[in-house]
């Protein structure tokens, strides 16, 4: 029988077609994986603030800034009058702290572009977390070595199951840690 | 000016050449053709491209959405934007609290407004306040929502001109100051204040323009009960009432469970005598009321009698007692005697057709309980009534009862019907120059009579002070905008030596301010003369003067005032002058109402609108009411007998006609009232008061009566059928009570059980005794941590639903609006049901708060295809609506119907989104989640607060406590009917609930496993007619 153009689409060129979407769509899906996650995400900031100057050669602690994290939902991105704690004084010629300077005589906050974040459908608790031993650098990376920070693990709800089921692989350094709660209203209400 | 313009513009011919200037036809020809001619030479379309347009652009954008996904950068989150400077005790993702007085009614209740990030989302109680003790009702609950209602007026208007402050005061203060200077008189009318500060600018305002005159009124007031206390005790203030401390209560056509006086307290203290478990000796409630109200629920005994009736109810029971007890004849002089002696309790018995023997039952528990029981009579009712109750009490020793330390104070005199008379005559005559509605609606609000409306029209100013639009803002030249409850400073003196505070606790959302500080203004008769804390500072003097000089405390006045603040409340030791002797002259004033023919009609305050004020509330609006469960709308209730004879059924119209006027009504047929009567409330009908408002409802109050003992009972009325129907909606279904199919379904099916003290008492276990061993096929859960339940006492329960609101603000409710209700789509999370039995004209009531029970065995767990409902640990029955793919099938399997679902996203279609909009998106709780359309939802325990109480446990280092949590309808429960916590507590509050002999589980059989445990109905009733 005589091959016909149809043979040839279903035999050849369908296959063909299918196979490239298949793995177009595999490679993207795993190569753009980080970024969907948002792992990597280091978007830059109004200031250029650096963390590893402040809570890693300076050695100040987390809390001093972040007010919130032991004492309900948000850590809080500090207000201006925190920086001006110090800046009131120190190195107040330097260009980005003249910006900061800016922000805080003229009453406007600064618009620090978020890096983290749950969903809204996802009710996270810092304090919870916080309260019971586990450390800000479990979740949120190194921050102390961060010129700027970005995200360092993902944020899906595998990665808090991951955590909640097996608290002890995720968190040495705890030595009595109980495994969190897996209940859908634990989150989500 | 601006017209004439136009016309210039809009009328001369255009020319673009001299040639067509005259018409060549050259010209005209070109301007036929739409392109000049040769302007496509040259076009071949076979030589173009073969890619048409439209392929050309699918390809751009194919490949423009192939770059976006594949060669994107990170996607952006958003910024987070932290304060400049954060305010100190304001942390972002936790509440504050602050304590005011709520202004919903004119009880004054303290409050905690609870703030999230500044704005205030939710009040509860305040458990400092001597009266309410922590307790608040439906209207307290709701009224945060008026707050950010889109519809408040947000600037001064003039002439329906939108204006500014600046010229609204300056044109009003120079027409007051004309009004001075032509010697015309200033009307100021306003409602029954509570405030001393306020009454004080009050009359720094008549100090300022003599030619004020002040008129007071309410649509609803207590004036006949104060009229007949002044017949009785002279000027002694009234005392409130130890509820608490009575074994027999008689109630005459009184509400005080539902809508008179502070009902709040007075559900406590009635409820604290009808605890069973733990052991209270029950008080024993009579009622004798016309109409079936919420108090008339919860009674014992109910007596339908007619309002004429009840003057001589009181004297025959009176004379019933005192002719065989000397002791208490002594008591009377012999003209009262005289007048007692002629009412014969059997005589009347014959009359008025009530039961003889029972009757004699409640003379029997008067005699034994002489000192210890309590008649109290209704607002409505004449001060002739009222005048021999008080004699009735006095002459069993009763008055023990009345609580000299909770004394009312004195509030604003109420004009009578003369000055208002006077009023609209000198309006008609030009004789007044301004009125000023001080945050009143007389358009609204006035007799027909008096016809208000038109006399407004001959007064040069007229201003109307309000939140809202109205009908008085309607037929006012100056609409003044004026400040929501929560952004005023204020204070109230509801009780003497019992001053609470009212604060703001959010700036001023618009350009209003509040009222007393307008009127400050235009006292100083400057427009600089405002600043945002003008009040505020003349409240702190006058505190300093009244309240702080009467205190020896130690500490300066701004601490003082600052700790007043804090707590919301003081109470100073300023004791009442003890009652002196009942005042026997005013006997002779006694007329017993002559018998009316035709219809009596009974016009009643809403539960939930008060005086029409919460109309465009639309959580107000759509709470059921308590007794006929219809929402939306208020309609004439008539006993089954009547309609019958009328030949009207549910829907169906009747016009009431007394004297010149009337108005057409709905009915709905009431099963317990009495025959040729109709009860109707208030506070619908509005016109010009906002979109949720308009048009819900009649207005009812063209039947007002002027002239008679009752504003609110009006004699020989006409009704008859017209031949129209109406829908009305309801939330439960309305079926015959004598139907044989569905009569008394709700006891067969266990649903509710209830017996009488006596019965409970020879037999404890009365309610268990048909229970039989159920057994399942499914394996249970395991709990071993904390194992969350509730348990709901009926015994306590009035069906007041401050339940349902409360748990509105805290769960987000939407408004769903008529037609959805009459679907039966309200998103109520817990619903009263209402269950009859007996007979049509004697019926009983049984009331049951109905919840997700958060089943062991939850049938709609198993069901859902999704997972999106199941189990969690510590005994909830989840739903997550992330999941929830909208299929029902958990509704469908539900024994207890308490699923709902979100058949549209009813902030968006109720009222053309009138709730979905930036202002009131800020009402929403943010720690609950504001559900989309096609999910699912219902009661979740508040698990928001569950979770809360969990991190603060986590926080502190300790064990989660049952009591650390409390649900929002548990909290606000002014008869504290519910109990939450962790049953596996040991020695814990609900633990004893449910395993209290009288806890059941609704629909046991079903071995759904329930963790709602609900506590039988025990009726007060007499051993002897036990069956």
């Amino acid at each position: 029988m005589k091959k016909s153009a149809l043979d040839y689409i279903l035999k050849v060129r369908l296959p063909i077609t299918l196979f490239v979407i298949a793995l177009t769509f595999v490679i993207t899906f795993y190569v753009s994986r980080q970024e969907r996650d948002s792992v990597g995400y280091a978007p830059i900031q109004p200031i250029n603030y650096s963390h590893k100057l402040h809570a890693g050669d300076m050695g100040i602690d987390c809390e001093y800034c972040h007010t919130g994290v032991s004492e309900g939902r948000y850590a809080l991105v500090p207000s201006v009058n925190i920086c001006m704690n110090c800046h009131t004084i120190s190195r107040k010629d330097r260009p980005e702290i003249i910006k900061l300077t800016k922000y805080y005589e003229s009453g406007e906050p600064v618009p620090w572009k978020r890096i983290h974040k749950v969903p809204e459908y996802a009710y996270f608790n810092h304090s919870v977390h916080v309260n019971t031993g586990i450390q800000c650098e479990t979740c949120h990376g190194n921050i102390s070595k961060m010129e700027v920070v970005s995200q360092v693990r993902s944020f899906t709800m595998t990665a808090c199951l991951d955590c909640h089921r097996d608290p002890e692989k995720q968190l040495p350094y705890l030595k009595k840690v109980n495994k969190g709660p897996e209940n859908c209203a634990a989150c989500h209400r | 000016m601006k017209n004439g313009e136009n016309k210039k513009t809009n009328n001369p011919e255009f020319w673009k050449s001299l040639k067509e200037y005259y018409n060549d036809p050259e010209v005209l020809k070109a301007k036929a053709n739409e392109f000049a001619d040769g302007v496509t030479d040259d076009f071949d379309p076979s030589e173009m491209s073969r890619v048409s347009r439209r392929k050309f652009l699918a390809l751009l954008s194919a490949s423009a959405a192939f770059t976006a996904t594949a060669c994107s950068d990170y996607r952006d989150k958003g910024d987070v934007v932290p304060y400049n400077v954060r305010p100190e005790g304001v942390l972002p993702g936790k509440a504050n609290y602050y304590a005011s007085t709520c202004s919903g009614c004119s009880q004054s209740c303290g409050i905690l407004v609870k703030t999230r990030e500044g704005r205030p989302i939710k009040i509860d109680g305040n458990s400092d306040h001597p009266v309410n003790k922590g307790k608040t009702c439906a209207i307290g609950q709701a009224s945060i929502l008026n707050l950010y209602d889109p519809e408040r007026l947000q600037q001064p208007i003039i002439d329906k001109r939108k204006s500014s402050w600046k010229k609204a005061d300056t044109e009003i203060i120079s027409a007051l100051k004309e009004s001075m200077a032509e010697k015309k008189e200033i009307a100021l009318i306003t409602h029954q204040t509570d405030s001393q500060t306020e009454k004080k600018v009050l009359d720094d305002f008549v100090a300022a323009y003599p030619n004020t005159k002040i008129y007071t009124y309410e649509l609803f007031d207590s004036g006949n009960r104060y009229d007949g206390w002044k017949k009785a005790y002279g000027v002694t203030p009234l005392p409130s009432i130890m509820w608490d401390k009575a074994n027999v209560i008689l109630s005459l056509d009184a509400d005080f469970l539902g809508n008179e006086g502070n009902y709040i307290e007075a559900m406590r203290k009635y409820s604290s005598r009808r605890d069973a478990v733990n052991n209270a000796s029950f008080n024993r409630f009579y009622i004798a009321e016309a109409g079936l109200s919420l108090t008339g629920m919860s009674a014992d005994y109910r007596f339908r009698l007619s309002p004429d009736l009840q003057l001589e109810f009181i004297l025959s029971l009176l004379n019933e007692i005192v002719s065989n007890d000397p002791a208490m004849r002594t008591k009377l002089n012999s003209a009262a005697f005289d007048l007692i002696f002629r009412n014969s309790l059997e005589k009347f018995a014959e009359k008025s057709g009530l039961d003889y023997g029972k009757l004699v039952n409640l003379v029997i528990d008067f005699k034994n309980n002489a000192g210890k029981s309590i008649v109290y009579a209704g607002d409505k009712l004449s001060p002739d009534v009222h005048y021999a109750v008080n004699l009735f009490n006095y002459v069993l020793g009763n008055n023990n009862l009345y609580d000299y330390k909770s004394v009312f104070t004195n509030r604003l005199e109420l004009s009578d019907n003369k000055d208002l008379k006077n009023l609209v005559e000198s309006m008609n005559n030009g004789m007044v120059g301004a009125v000023i509605h001080y945050d009143t609606n007389p358009v609204y609000h006035f007799p027909p009579e008096l016809d208000y409306a038109a006399a407004l029209k001959n007064v040069k100013t007229s201003i109307t002070l309000s939140e809202l639009p109205n009908e008085s803002i309607a037929a006012s030249y100056y609409a003044v905008p004026i400040n929501h409850y929560l952004e005023s400073w204020g204070d109230s003196n509801p009780r003497v030596g019992i001053y609470s505070l009212k604060q703001p606790v959010v700036a001023p959302i618009f350009g209003t301010r509040q009222k007393e500080s307008i009127l400050l203004t235009w006292i100083i008769g400057k427009t600089e003369a405002y600043s945002e804390d003008i009040y505020h500072s003349y409240l702190m003097e006058n505190f300093k003067d009244s309240v702080y000089d009467k205190t020896d405390s130690a500490a300066t006045f701004n601490h003082f005032w600052n700790t007043a603040l804090h707590d919301g409340i003081i109470s100073i030791d300023e004791s009442a002058r003890p009652p002196v002797d009942f005042d026997m002259a005013n006997i002779n004033l006694l007329k017993p109402s002559t018998a009316s023919g035709g219809f009596t009609v009974i016009l009643n305050k809403n539960y939930y609108l008060g005086d029409g004020r919460f109309s465009n509330n639309g959580w107000l609006q759509e709470t059921p009411h308590p007794v006929t469960k219809v929402a939306w709308d208020n309609y004439a209730s008539i006993a089954p007998n009547t309609a019958k004879t009328l030949g009207v059924e549910f829907g169906d119209f009747v016009r009431i006609k007394v004297d010149e006027r009337n108005v057409d009504l709905p009915v709905v047929v009431q099963p317990g009232l009495i025959e040729n009567f109709v009860s109707v409330e208030l506070g619908y009908g509005r016109e010009n008061s906002g979109e949720v408002a308009n048009g819900v409802g009649f207005n009812v109050n063209v039947l007002l009566q002027f002239n008679g003992k009752s504003k609110w009972i009006i004699n020989n009325a006409e009704v008859a059928k017209t031949g129209e129907s109406y829908e009305l909606v309801s939330t439960q279904e309305h079926h015959a009570l004598d139907d044989e199919s569905v009569k008394d379904f709700h006891k067969i099916r266990g649903i509710i059980k209830e017996g009488t003290v006596s019965e409970y008492k020879k037999n404890p276990g009365f309610i268990k005794e048909h229970d039989h061993e159920l057994f399942g096929i499914t394996r249970g859960h395991e709990y071993n941590d904390v194992k969350w339940a509730m348990s709901i006492d009926l015994n306590k329960c009035t069906s007041c639903s401050a339940c349902i609101t409360a748990c509105n603000v805290e769960n987000n409710i939407p408004v769903v609006g008529k037609d959805q209700v009459g679907r039966g789509r309200e998103m109520h999370w817990i619903r009263l049901d209402r269950y009859y039995s007996g007979t049509p004209e004697e019926p009983k009531v049984s009331n049951q708060p109905m919840l997700c029970q958060h089943c062991d065995n939850a049938p709609c767990e198993n069901v859902c295809p999704v997972n999106a409902t199941n189990h969690s640990p510590d005994g909830l029955n989840q739903m997550v609506y992330n999941r929830c793919v909208g299929t029902r099938y958990c509704a469908n399997n539900c024994p207890y119907k308490v699923r709902r679902f979100n058949f549209y996203d009813f902030r968006d279609h109720f009222a053309d989104a009138y709730y979905q909009n930036d202002l009131t998106d800020l009402t929403n709780n943010p720690e609950v989640t504001v559900r989309s359309r096609g999910v699912m939802e219902k009661c979740t325990f508040c698990v928001q607060r569950i979770m809360e109480a969990r991190s603060e446990s986590i926080k502190d280092g300790r064990k989660l406590k049952g009591s650390d949590v409390q649900t929002a309808c548990q909290q606000v429960c002014p008869a504290d009917a519910i109990v939450f916590g962790d049953v596996n507590e040991e020695g814990s509050e609900i633990q004893k609930y449910r395993e209290h002999e009288l806890g059941y589980h609704v629909l046991e059989e079903l071995y759904v496993k329930p963790n709602v445990t609900y506590i039988a109905k025990l009726r007060n009733t007499h051993s002897s007619e036990d069956v």
